[in-house]
C-alpha cells in the first residue's frame, strides 16, 4: 500500500513516499520518522508518488513538522493534485513549507 | 456401589494386564524349553551313539584278533578241537569281562549275504536280564534283514572297517541294543568270516533320563523366577505405571482439570516418556484453556465496553428527528456512520437563542476509541463555548487554545463552525481545515463554497482564524460532510470524489434534507459496490425556509 525509500545523508534525511498514506500505513511511516527525529537536521519529504493522504497521515506530517520547527527544516516536495488539495482544505499549507 | 464396581474393574483390568504379561512369558519360556531340551536331546543321543558305537567297535576289534581265521570251517566239523576251545574261552572270558550280551562269529554265503553258518557264540543273560541261547557251532540260519544283508556285504568287501545296526526302539520285544560288526581275517588276510557284538544301550536311557528332568527342573524354575520377577518388577515399572497414565488420562478427559504430575513412574523409557507427555498435556491444554477463556471474556468485555460507548457517542449529538418540530422556518437533519464501533466525526445543532442556531461538523485525526474520546472532548468544548456567546473565529480560537494545551498525541480535529440568525438569513462561519461546505442557493444547484480555510483545530497553538459572512435566502440548502464521503472508495480503492457528490446532490436538488441523506448514502452504497469503508461517514444538511415573519410579509 506505502513503499517508504529513505535516504540518509549525516543529518540530512530524505524520505519519498509511494502509495497511499492512510490509518493503515501512517504507523510505519510514524516509526520510521520516530528512528531519526532526534538526530535530523534537514528532513525532506517527497510525496510526488503519492496518491492519498488521509488526516492519520496529515497527523504524522505535523508531529514531524512540529518537532523540525525546533531543530531544524522540514520541507515537503512535490505535492500535488489530491494531496495539495488536501493541504489546502486542511490548512496545512499554512504549517507545512511546501516546496 | 458405582464407585465400588469401578475399581473391581480397574483392579480386574490390573490383574487382566499382569496375568496376561507373566503369562505370555511362561509360555515363552516353556516353549523355549521344550524346544531347546529336544534339540539338546537328538544332539545328545546321537553323540551317544556315535561314541557308543566307537567303543563298541574297539571292543569287537579286539575280540576278532582272538580268532584264528584259518581253520574256521574246520572247527565246525570238530576238527583242531583244543583250539576251538581255547578261542571260546578266550571270547567267554573277554564276552564277561566288556559285559555285553552276544559275542558271535559267523560264516555268511557270500553268494547272495541270505544265510551264514554260526562258529562262535558266547552269550552273558546277566548283563541285560536277557534270556538268549548260545548257538552250537554249525548252526544255520537266514539272514534277519536286508539291512544285516548289506551290511555283512560290505564288511566282506572291505568298503568299511566296522558296521552297526542300532535296535534302540524295538518293537519285538528284544532289549534295546547295538550289533557292531568286524571282518575276521585269515593269515592271506583275507575276510573269512564277521564277528558281532551285541551291546545293550540300556546306558543310553540311563544317561538320557536325568538329562531330561534337568531341563525340565531348570525350565520349571527358571519359569517361577520370572514369574515372580515379572510378578514384582513388571508390575511396579510396567502395569501399574500403564494404568496410572490411562486412569489420569481417563479422568483428564472427564474432568478437564490439572491433576498431580505423574513424574517418573517407570524405569521404561517409553512409559515415562507418556506420563511426562500427559504430564505436558494437561499444563498446556489448562493453561491454554484459561488463556483463552480470559481472552474470550476480555474480548466480551471489551465488545460491551464498545457497544455501550457507540450509544453513548450515538447520544451525544441530536440523533432524534425532527429536531425542531415546532419550527417551520428550517429543516435539519443529520447522519454519522462510524467505520467502526465508535469513531472521531461529530455533528451538532442547536439553538443558542431563539433566532441562532449552531451547526457543527467536524473530523478528528484517526478512527477507534483514540478519537472518539477526542471527538467528545471537542464537540463538549465546542458547544459550551458555543452558547457563551461570540463569533465563530473566537469560539474556535478558544478551543483550538484549550486542546493544544493538552494535546500529547498531536492529535488534531478538522471543524466547520457556523451560526445561523433564522430571522434573517445571515451565516457567520469558520472553517479549521474542513472540508468545503456544499450550498444551493434559492432554486438554483449545489456548488461548492470556497470558503476561507484556517488550520485545523488541536495542530498549532498560534493558529488564529478568520470568519466570514454569508446570507441565505429563504429556500436554500446547506449541505455539511466529512472526508469520508468523498473518499468512500469502491473495490478497486478508486474515490467517490467531490464531483461525484455534487452530481447526486444535483439530481434532485429540491430534496427535502432527509431525502438529500438518504440519497447519498445509498449512492455512497451503490458506489462502493460492498468494498469496506474505512473513513466514517457524517453528512449534515439544513434547508433555510425563512422566517414565518418573512414569510408573512412576502
Amino acid at each position: 500500500m506505502l513503499n517508504i525509500t529513505k535516504t540518509a545523508e549525516g543529518k540530512k534525511f530524505c524520505f519519498a513516499l509511494d502509495g497511499s498514506l492512510n490509518t493503515n500505513t501512517a504507523d510505519e511511516f510514524e516509526k520510521q520518522l520516530r528512528e531519526i527525529l532526534p538526530e535530523a537536521e534537514e528532513l525532506y519529504i517527497d510525496l510526488k508518488d503519492l496518491t492519498y493522504i488521509s488526516s492519520a497521515g496529515l497527523r504524522v506530517l505535523l508531529s514531524a513538522q512540529k518537532q523540525m520547527s525546533r531543530q531544524g527544516v522540514m520541507k515537503v516536495k512535490n505535492a500535488g493534485g489530491f494531496i495539495l488539495e488536501t493541504f489546502e482544505i486542511t490548512g496545512f499549507t499554512e504549517i507545512l513549507d511546501l516546496e | 456401589m458405582g464407585k465400588d464396581k469401578t475399581a473391581k474393574k480397574k483392579n480386574l483390568l490390573r490383574s487382566g494386564l499382569s496375568v496376561n504379561i507373566i503369562g505370555a512369558i511362561v509360555i515363552l519360556l516353556v516353549l523355549f524349553g521344550v524346544i531347546s531340551s529336544a534339540i539338546g536331546l537328538v544332539s545328545f543321543t546321537n553323540a551317544f551313539k556315535r561314541e557308543y558305537s566307537t567303543t563298541t567297535y574297539h571292543m569287537a576289534d579286539t575280540a576278532a584278533t582272538l580268532v584264528k581265521g584259518d581253520h574256521l570251517s574246520e572247527y565246525v566239523d570238530g576238527a583242531y578241537a583244543y583250539e576251538y576251545q581255547q578261542t571260546r574261552a578266550y571270547l567267554d572270558a573277554y564276552c564277561k569281562k566288556i559285559r555285553v550280551s552276544l559275542i558271535y562269529v559267523i560264516q555268511v554265503d557270500r553268494s547272495d549275504y541270505g544265510r551264514f553258518v554260526s562258529v562262535f557264540n558266547l552269550v552273558d543273560n546277566t548283563v541285560d536280564d536277557t534270556e538268549y541261547t548260545a548257538w552250537e557251532p554249525g548252526y544255520k540260519r537266514d539272514t534277519t534283514n536286508d539291512e544285516y544283508r548289506q551290511k555283512y556285504k560290505a564288511i566282506y568287501e572291505q568298503s568299511s572297517e566296522y558296521e552297526t545296526v542300532y535296535r534302540i526302539k524295538t518293537t519285538d520285544g528284544q532289549h534295546p541294543h547295538i550289533t557292531t560288526m568286524v571282518p575276521v581275517k585269515d593269515s592271506s588276510d583275507e575276510v573269512c568270516a564277521i564277528l558281532c557284538i551285541q551291546r545293550p544301550v540300556r546306558e543310553l536311557y540311563d544317561a538320557r533320563r536325568p538329562y531330561l528332568i534337568n531341563i525340565a527342573i531348570s525350565t520349571v524354575l527358571l519359569a517361577v523366577a520370572v514369574s515372580v520377577f515379572a510378578g514384582f518388577f513388571i508390575r511396579k515399572q510396567f502395569v501399574l505405571p500403564v494404568q496410572q497414565v490411562s486412569d489420569e488420562a481417563t479422568r483428564f478427559a472427564r474432568e478437564n482439570t490439572q491433576g498431580e504430575p505423574l513424574g517418573n513412574i517407570s524405569r521404561f523409557e517409553v512409559i515415562s516418556n507418556l506420563a511426562h507427555s500427559i504430564d505436558t498435556l494437561e499444563r498446556d491444554m489448562c493453561s491454554y484453556v484459561d488463556n483463552l477463556t480470559a481472552v474470550t471474556a476480555e474480548k466480551e468485555r471489551i465488545g460491551a465496553e464498545l457497544s455501550l460507548a457507540s450509544t453513548i457517542q450515538d447520544n451525544s449529538v441530536p440523533n432524534v428527528f425532527p429536531a425542531f418540530p415546532g419550527r417551520d422556518d428550517f429543516d435539519i437533519y443529520a447522519s454519522m456512520t462510524p467505520a467502526r464501533e465508535v469513531g472521531g466525526d461529530f455533528y451538532n445543532f442547536f439553538l443558542i437563542d431563539d433566532d441562532h442556531l449552531a451547526i457543527v461538523i467536524g473530523d478528528v485525526s484517526g478512527k477507534g476509541i483514540p478519537a472518539a474520546l477526542f471527538m467528545m472532548v471537542t464537540n463538549i468544548l465546542i458547544t459550551d463555548r458555543t452558547k457563551m456567546g461570540g463569533t465563530p473565529e473566537q469560539i474556535l480560537d478558544y478551543v483550538n487554545e484549550n486542546i493544544c494545551a493538552h494535546n500529547k498525541a498531536d492529535m488534531f480535529v478538522t471543524v466547520w463552525l457556523g451560526i445561523l440568525q433564522l430571522s434573517t438569513g445571515k451565516l457567520t462561519a469558520a472553517n479549521a481545515g474542513h472540508e468545503y461546505p456544499v450550498l444551493r442557493t434559492g432554486g438554483g444547484a449545489y456548488e461548492l463554497v470556497r470558503d476561507k480555510h484556517g488550520f485545523v483545530v488541536g495542530g498549532m497553538e498560534t493558529t488564529r482564524y478568520k470568519g466570514y459572512e454569508m446570507t441565505l435566502q429563504p429556500g436554500s440548502s446547506l449541505f455539511l460532510y466529512t472526508d469520508g464521503v468523498p473518499e468512500a472508495s469502491d473495490k478497486e480503492n478508486r474515490l467517490f470524489g467531490v464531483g461525484r457528490m455534487l452530481e447526486v446532490l444535483n439530481a434532485d436538488p429540491g430534496a427535502s434534507p432527509e431525502k438529500v441523506l438518504s440519497g447519498m448514502s445509498a449512492a455512497i452504497e451503490e458506489y462502493a459496490g460492498g468494498a469496506e469503508q474505512f473513513d466514517d461517514i457524517t453528512m449534515l444538511c439544513i434547508e433555510y425556509k425563512g422566517s414565518s415573519e418573512g414569510k408573512e410579509n412576502a
